[in-house]
């Protein structure tokens, strides 16, 4: 069966929907749905805002989007370059709006490991680490992290290793939306398809579902600009997310 | 006039002793040192510790050809579509080599310190990330009584930095176009500054515009011309990534790993030559 609203467009538009007016908002390496993301905000909703990113773009005008979120045509159409030091200082002196960081696992905190499965020092798997998360999540004013797999050994009860502390302000996945309230992420959506009993029984952390429901619809807007970015489905099959784990698991 | 530092990539990288640390400069597939990433390959050497915040292609082949012993890093990845960077991983997961996990920012701290010619730098966040103690990093009080407290990195003084440039002039002096990574705080820190460049452009050039000079020649040591040198990765604007060359890096055997070597642009020069 094919959904009404694809988990990638769910996921990309909801992180979409995290940018605000008049902020500064920063996609980085190993990011290619957020960054899908800011030029989506971009085309799709009427408000200013400052895209900075990894490549050090900013606002750019890439004349054609990159599959590595960190590609030098990310600034493009830029009229200064902001360097790496320049965002992570940004972001240390607390004037990052929103960024969006990477996570493997993440807990009932919104705290992120991207280090290793298992233990660190005999890892099963040994992650990419953190690149920025150590420091910025606890730094930004908000951060956004994003998975496409949802289930309990990715949303966790306890992580494997403590990368980066600090909450996230919101945590996007092919079937829920969630926001940090009162220092826990608590459920604000789920997608149409899905439903809060199987976002808790695919969730190891528990969470408060208050005033959670299905999430809107992606406008006409939101849809029209993730097919400008994405006209052949590329960066769609390339992502390879689904609602749920196939049938025979 | 100073005298021309340019030298062939085989003589630049000679220099390298075994067991050096090596800052290398880009970011991911872009704008890395890679054609003289392959050439520590070439030679031999061993024991190298590698230091960048966010390494992938370099460190995954120099692991794959045994040439590591350590490195200090923030994110270790292929990027693209290709995730994990997989000999690095198996490296790590083997204990073939010592892992320094940092987050990018407190490895550009320990950089400061050594440019700034202090023994630590403040870096901010880290608060609640395990990686401050597993890396025996220390929680410092603002002494002027805020208080703030701050984690303070040890010093991190590369023997070499390695950088990619777009060009070069004669003497030495370093252009890079888009986004210069973070190549600058490299070449402050590190003992040595090697540079393997694009193109020659000329010291009329760089004295018309100087503020467009990311490194002053006094710093730089030595320079190879090599065209394409970031291969696979990309040069803005010069070329893109090479992807079809990357997918074909990553398959297991001897035979694959040779075969990217000789495809190489500086291998493809040598041959020609």
């Amino acid at each position: 069966m094919r959904e009404s609203w694809s988990p990638f467009s769910f996921i990309v538009t909801n992180l979409a929907r995290f940018v605000r007016p008049h902020e500064v908002t920063f996609s980085g390496v190993n990011s290619t749905l957020p960054m899908l993301a800011c030029l989506l905000a971009k085309r799709a909703y009427d408000f200013e805002f400052t895209y900075i990113n990894v490549a050090g773009g900013v606002d750019p005008q890439p004349s054609s989007i990159p599959i590595s979120s960190s590609d030098p045509v990310l600034a493009e159409g830029s009229r200064s370059i902001f360097s790496n030091e320049d965002f992570y200082d940004l972001c240390t002196r607390g004037e990052m709006d929103l960024c969006f960081l990477g996570a493997a696992q993440v807990d009932g905190l919104g705290q992120t490991n991207v280090s290793s499965i298992g233990d660190w020092h005999n890892p099963k798997v040994r992650l990419p680490g953190g690149g920025g998360g150590a420091v910025m999540l606890p730094t930004a004013r908000r951060a956004v992290t994003w998975r496409t797999e949802h289930s309990r050994r990715t949303m966790v009860e306890k992580l494997d290793f403590l990368t980066a502390a600090g909450g996230m302000a919101g945590v996007v996945t092919p079937i829920a939306v969630f926001v940090k309230r009162d220092g826990r992420l608590a459920l604000q959506s789920w997608h149409p398809e899905s439903s809060l009993d199987e976002v808790r029984a695919r969730t190891a952390f528990t969470f408060d579902a208050e005033g959670a429901g299905p999430a809107e619809p992606p406008t006409g807007r939101e849809r029209d600009a993730l097919r400008s970015l994405d006209p052949t489905g590329t960066f769609e099959r390339d992502a390879g997310v689904r609602l749920r784990p196939e049938a025979a698991a | 006039m100073s005298t021309s530092k340019i030298i062939p990539l085989g003589e630049l990288t000679s220099q390298v002793a075994n067991g050096s640390s090596l800052a290398l400069g880009g970011s991911f597939l872009h704008r890395g040192p890679f054609a003289f990433v392959r050439e520590l390959i070439r030679q031999g050497k061993r024991d190298l510790e590698i230091i960048k915040q966010s390494p992938g292609y370099d460190i995954d082949i120099l692991c794959r050809a045994g040439c590591v012993r350590r490195t200090r890093a923030g994110i270790v990845a292929m990027e693209g579509n290709f995730g994990l960077a997989p000999y690095y991983r198996k490296a790590v997961e083997k204990k073939e080599i010592e892992l320094e996990e940092h987050a990018c920012a407190s490895l550009t701290a320990g950089l400061r310190a050594s440019a700034f010619g202090v023994p630590f730098q403040p870096c901010g966040g880290l608060h609640g990330s395990a990686l401050p103690e597993l890396n025996g990093w220390q929680k410092v009080a603002d002494p002027y009584g805020t208080g703030e407290a701050v984690y303070v990195i040890p010093r991190i003084t590369p023997d070499f930095a390695v950088i990619h440039a777009n060009e070069v002039s004669p003497e030495g002096d370093v252009r890079v176009f888009g986004t210069s990574h973070w190549d600058r705080i490299m070449s402050r820190s590190a003992k040595r500054v090697l540079v393997i460049a694009e193109r020659i452009a000329s010291s009329e050039s760089f004295a018309s515009q100087p503020e467009l000079t990311l490194i002053p020649h006094f710093l730089v040591d030595a320079v190879a011309v090599v065209p394409r040198g970031a291969w696979p990765g990309s040069c803005w604007p010069h070329y893109e990534v090479d992807y079809p060359a990357v997918e074909a890096y990553l398959p297991d055997g001897a035979d694959v790993l040779a075969a990217h070597l000789a495809a190489a642009p500086e291998a493809q020069e040598a041959a020609h030559a």
